[in-house]
């Protein structure tokens, strides 16, 4: 593997380039070429696609993206690049399976396969979202105490101390600290306190995750997001999280989230771009495991059919050609308390876990309110082991997906919100209120009696 | 002479702007009305396309590029004539303190371009001190933040009590915007304008122009 030194090498003396030059001449260019020379076609009504071809090309154009392009280093202006040797040394030293958490608690994850029949493991959150200091801790148990739920990726804190949180400054020290210290409260409260977290979501800069490389805070059974920002690009911040963890020990976790309608272009360039950055973020940063998340330039939803037909492509692309462990995003325009936000988990979720991901979610809202809570991820949680026990094929999954995308595609600019979690659950006992628990019934049926899949 | 011009725009060729731009005064076109009937409607397609998803972001940006190069031809040549030209108002356009996610922060200059405005991007984590210093410098309408991080968000705050303290808050119409920026935290901290989308960005820019009665 390429080490993390021979990385900062790099991105000190490679070739120098203007940042427009490198978006529109390298990634939107290159992007535009592979697409048309590999013929990749986005189609709506096969968001969960069958064609092993597809998928076959994506990573091979992916491939060929990621030699020619390499990463640029925002803050050097230079160009970080892998050759094929060192890439594929990347590809084939990829973990495929993980012992993460402790004890009782620990699981193992692993590279799935397109149409695996093994139960995917289950990642509960409202990742990305800020949430208030004083829910935190509920919020959390909520998830925690899901017996279904098998690691956790919450959101980060947007005040301490009684205090706004801003980016780069003291208080991100703080902020990370108490939500680490928070779940892991939260994980004895539920009786779960070996549970694996991704977490140290409240470090934005690297400043946070520099305070919480310490056993009382981030086990080295635990992992952190080491982003590629858009697109195939990363600067000192990104690194300087890595040679934190260098010595430390805990997993790195490549965070990649392409915009469809960004230099990458359409659904089509964005699934090359996807394939490149996973193969990037093994090379660059040693990532054991990596982050599915297409962003649609409008909704931001995972579950825009846009972006499934991305997970579904990129996921079968990797499990069939690198075995990456891969969990693929599933963020709602809806919030929890709502109806609308089933529709899109189950979509969402089959799509996942039928093509090579694990679920990881529900970031309802696109994690913009704290309107979330544990129940929709049981339910997300109930679709995906499901989905695996009864053997659905991809041809099945994408009759279901197609459907269910109906019931909520044209609501995604203007979607039930939902309520704020101290609204939707008991916050003492951490168990959802009477009307949140009877909407999650009904919904159950409703999707079960849908999909014909036994919930 | 003018589907020429706009076509040029849309499909974000440089020099058949020029081209275009020349041929037209060369022709005797008012540069006026191949600004506003040619240009602009080369870039008014190019907002409706990108809306619908049927061209991407490098499609824009190349737009918007080709319609620089034109108007450095048409622009001298209206104001040597005296035309006053009909911008939709001054944009001063940054990604907030701390944040270096600027795609939608991209998009939505793009889009506030192809729909007239005269945009000044000053990039990524730029501080509020430098996105105040280059509105009074040009004489902006708008100062515009957006952020992908909810802690880059009081920042947003900070903007705003920054302009009151400087006893120039009444002069700039303060929009934002960015993933985790909600309607109601917008109104929260006293900002004009607000936008889900790119879409509505403009939609909101435009009416608050309209309100305010410039130009």
């Amino acid at each position: 593997m390429t080490s993390i030194w021979e990385v900062i090498d790099r991105a000190e003396t490679g070739a120098y380039m203007e940042e427009v030059e490198f978006d529109l001449k390298v990634v939107a260019k290159r992007c535009r070429e592979l697409v048309k020379e590999y013929e990749i076609r986005y189609d709506p009504k096969q968001i969960v696609t069958s064609d092993d071809s597809l998928a076959d090309d994506v990573f091979e154009a992916g491939l060929r993206l990621a030699l020619d392009s390499g990463v640029y280093c925002v803050d050097t202006k230079r160009l970080i690049k892998f050759d094929e040797y060192e890439i594929k040394e990347g590809i084939m030293s990829a973990p495929k399976r993980l012992l993460i958490g402790e004890g009782k608690d620990s699981r193992v994850l692993y590279a799935r396969r397109v149409e695996d029949e093994r139960p995917p493991i289950i990642c509960g959150g409202q990742a990305g979202a800020a949430i208030p200091e004083e829910w935190y801790l509920p919020m959390a148990i909520s998830y925690m105490k899901e017996p279904l739920i098998d690691m956790i990726n919450n959101g980060g804190l947007a005040m301490v101390e009684g205090r706004k949180v801003r980016t780069k400054t003291p208080l991100e020290i703080q902020a990370t600290r108490r939500e680490l210290s928070m779940l892991r409260e939260a994980a004895r409260r539920a009786g779960r306190p070996g549970i694996s977290l991704l977490a140290a979501e409240s470090s934005v800069s690297a400043l946070g995750d520099l305070a919480i490389a310490s056993e009382a805070y981030m086990r080295r059974s635990d992992s952190h997001l080491v982003a590629l920002l858009n697109e195939l690009k990363t600067d000192y911040d990104r690194i300087s999280k890595v040679v934190n963890f260098y010595e430390y020990g805990a997993h790195n976790v490549t965070l990649v989230d392409p915009i469809i309608g960004g230099y990458a272009g359409g659904p089509e360039g964005v699934a090359i771009c996807f394939v490149a950055s996973f193969i990037l973020g093994r090379a660059m940063y040693g990532s054991d495991y990596h982050v599915c998340h297409p962003i649609h330039f409008r909704y931001m939803s995972t579950s825009a059919p846009e972006c499934m037909w991305n997970l579904s492509v990129v996921g079968q692309a990797m499990a069939r050609n690198a075995q990456f462990i891969i969990m693929g995003d599933v963020w709602t325009s809806a919030g929890a308390g709502s109806e609308m936000v089933f529709y899109e988990t189950a979509a969402n979720t089959i799509t996942n876990v039928v093509t090579g991901t694990h679920p990881l979610g529900v970031s309802a809202t696109n994690g913009k309110y704290p309107h979330a809570s544990g129940l929709e991820t049981r339910f997300m949680a109930e679709i995906g082991l499901a989905a695996s026990r009864d053997k659905i094929s991809r041809k099945q999954a994408n009759s279901i997906v197609v459907e269910l995308a109906k019931k909520y595609a044209d609501r995604q600019g203007k979607p039930d919100i939902g309520k704020p979690f101290p609204e939707l659950y008991d916050t003492a006992k951490a168990i959802p209120n009477p009307e949140w628990k009877a909407t999650y019934e009904k919904m159950k049926k409703e999707i079960s009696d849908l999909t014909g899949l036994k919930l | 002479m003018l589907d020429e011009l706009a076509n040029a725009v849309y499909n974000g060729d440089d020099s058949k702007a020029a081209e275009a731009s020349r041929k037209a005064l060369e022709a005797g076109i008012d540069p006026l009305v191949a600004i506003n009937e040619g240009l602009m409607k080369g870039m008014s397609r190019v907002g409706e396309d990108f809306s619908q998803l049927k061209i991407y972001l490098p499609e824009v940006m190349m737009a918007s590029e080709a319609m620089k190069v034109a108007l450095g031809i048409l622009e001298p040549e209206a104001l040597r004539r005296g035309s006053s030209l009909t911008r939709r108002g001054r944009v001063v356009i940054a990604t907030i303190t701390g944040d270096i996610h600027d795609i939608g922060k991209n998009i939505v200059a793009m889009l506030l371009r192809a729909n007239g405005f005269e945009v000044h991007d000053l990039g990524r984590d730029v501080p509020i001190d430098e996105m105040v210093r280059k509105a009074e410098e040009i004489n902006a309408d708008f100062i515009c933040a957006s952020t992908l991080l909810s802690t880059s968000m009081p920042y947003m705050e900070d903007l705003i009590a920054l302009l009151k303290e400087k006893g120039i808050r009444e002069k700039y119409i303060v929009m934002v915007g960015g993933g985790p920026v909600t309607r109601e935290w917008a109104k929260s901290i006293g900002a004009d304008g607000y936008g889900d989308d790119g879409d509505e960005a403009v939609r909101v820019a435009k009416e608050l122009l309209q309100r305010r009665g410039t130009p």
